[in-house]
């Protein structure tokens, strides 16, 4: 009897011991995180008053609709390797063009696949209030730390 | 009083010596154990195979009586199965097989063949997984991700595990059983393809996150008596 019983307890523990995989906890597909530093010192984070941040052909991005900011983190379009996005500082516009490679890396069987951004690369066709910029990291895995600085 | 009493306990001497010469009489015929080859088939399987039309599969079941209690037991079969995910659809093709024993915990009343068991197994799959198709994940809907069928088949995959069965088999009519069990499995090891993960394997199922995975049968087996044994 005590043969069952130790059976039945250590078939129960089995069972809840599998763990539930149903739900997405884990990271998936990275925003490109930027942030704003003052041009003259540059170690210096500065604000921003943004207008209005979007993409081309896009709506402009809610969370950014008149707000004063010092980082902001944009989706990448991830169906095309490149996303064009226009900010909007005191309605002074500039345009810029991030250029990257795509590649989707597996997460977990709830989550699926996220797609992580390589060879990050900028073109600006204006330059407005932006007055440099900086790529910290090309490879855009995760939105922890900021992956371009922008100088204003 | 007294006289009743004695009369009783002569009268029940009596009924126990009977009692006893009788049940020794029953023993000498009916004592013999059936020791032989039983083979038989997951019915579980072919149903699942029948209401799911993305699922295929059989599983063959055989077990040999070694000693009284214990019993060597093999499993063979097939799966081909179609999981769909949030974002993933791939699909699982492969064989298995499972070697171990099983242990009779139950004590037979006279002539009668059936059995609660607990068991071990050793199991070994190979097999391919193909992603079919997958959406990748992304938080919000600025950009809509478009969903990509790449079809890759990742081949030449193997695990292979440890079970641990928990059952009983009841025989119906003569050298007939049916049986049912549940199993508890625990990955020893398995090779993931490159960028995907093994989430099901053919005789493991849904392996959890945990590699841990569990596992049903309901079989329909018959018994090839081979030899007869006293107990």
């Amino acid at each position: 009897m005590k043969k069952y019983i130790t059976i039945i307890i250590v078939s129960f523990l089995a069972i809840l011991s599998c763990e539930k995989d149903d739900i997405c906890i884990e990271a998936t597909t990275p925003n490109l995180v930027i942030r704003f530093y003052n041009n003259d010192i540059q170690t210096d984070v500065k604000d921003v008053l943004l207008d209005s941040v979007w993409a081309i052909d896009k709506d402009r991005i809610e969370q950014y609709k008149s707000v004063s900011t010092d980082s902001i983190a944009i989706p990448l379009n991830l169906n095309e390797n490149s996303t064009t996005y226009i900010i909007e500082n005191n309605s002074i516009k500039d345009t810029l063009k991030f250029i990257y490679d795509r590649k989707d890396v597996f997460v977990s069987r709830s989550c699926g696949y996220k797609t992580i951004f390589e060879n990050l690369q900028i073109e600006s066709n204006s330059i407005n209030w932006i007055k440099n910029i900086n790529i910290n990291n090309a490879i855009i895995e995760n939105d922890t730390a900021a992956h371009i600085s922008i100088f204003h | 009083m007294i006289q009743q009493h004695i009369f009783l306990f002569f009268i029940s001497i009596l009924f126990t010596v009977t009692v006893n010469s009788q049940a020794k009489e029953q023993d000498t015929i009916k004592n013999k154990e059936k020791y032989g080859l039983r083979i038989g088939v997951d019915l579980s399987k072919p149903i699942n195979s029948f209401f799911q039309t993305e699922t295929k599969g059989l599983e063959l079941v055989s077990d040999v009586r070694v000693l009284r209690n214990y019993y060597a037991a093999v499993e063979l079969g097939f799966l081909e199965k179609t999981t769909n995910e949030d974002y993933l659809n791939f699909t699982t093709k492969g064989s298995y097989i499972k070697a171990g024993f099983n242990y009779n915990a139950y004590e037979n009343w006279i002539g009668m063949n059936n059995e609660i068991y607990v068991g071990l197994r050793y199991g070994l799959s190979f097999f391919n997984q193909t992603l079919n198709s997958y959406t990748p994940n992304v938080y919000g809907t600025y950009f809509i991700p478009e969903t990509i069928e790449p079809n890759t088949e990742f081949k030449d995959l193997t695990a292979h595990w440890v079970e641990f069965v928990f059952g009983m088999k009841v025989e119906t009519f003569n050298n007939l059983f049916i049986g049912a069990s549940i199993s508890f499995n625990n990955l020893i090891s398995t090779t993931d393809p490159d960028n995907f993960k093994n989430l099901q394997i053919p005789g493991f199922n849904r392996v959890f996150l945990n590699n841990k995975g569990v596992g049903f049968n309901y079989t329909l087996s018959y018994l090839i008596p081979i030899i007869k044994k006293n107990k």
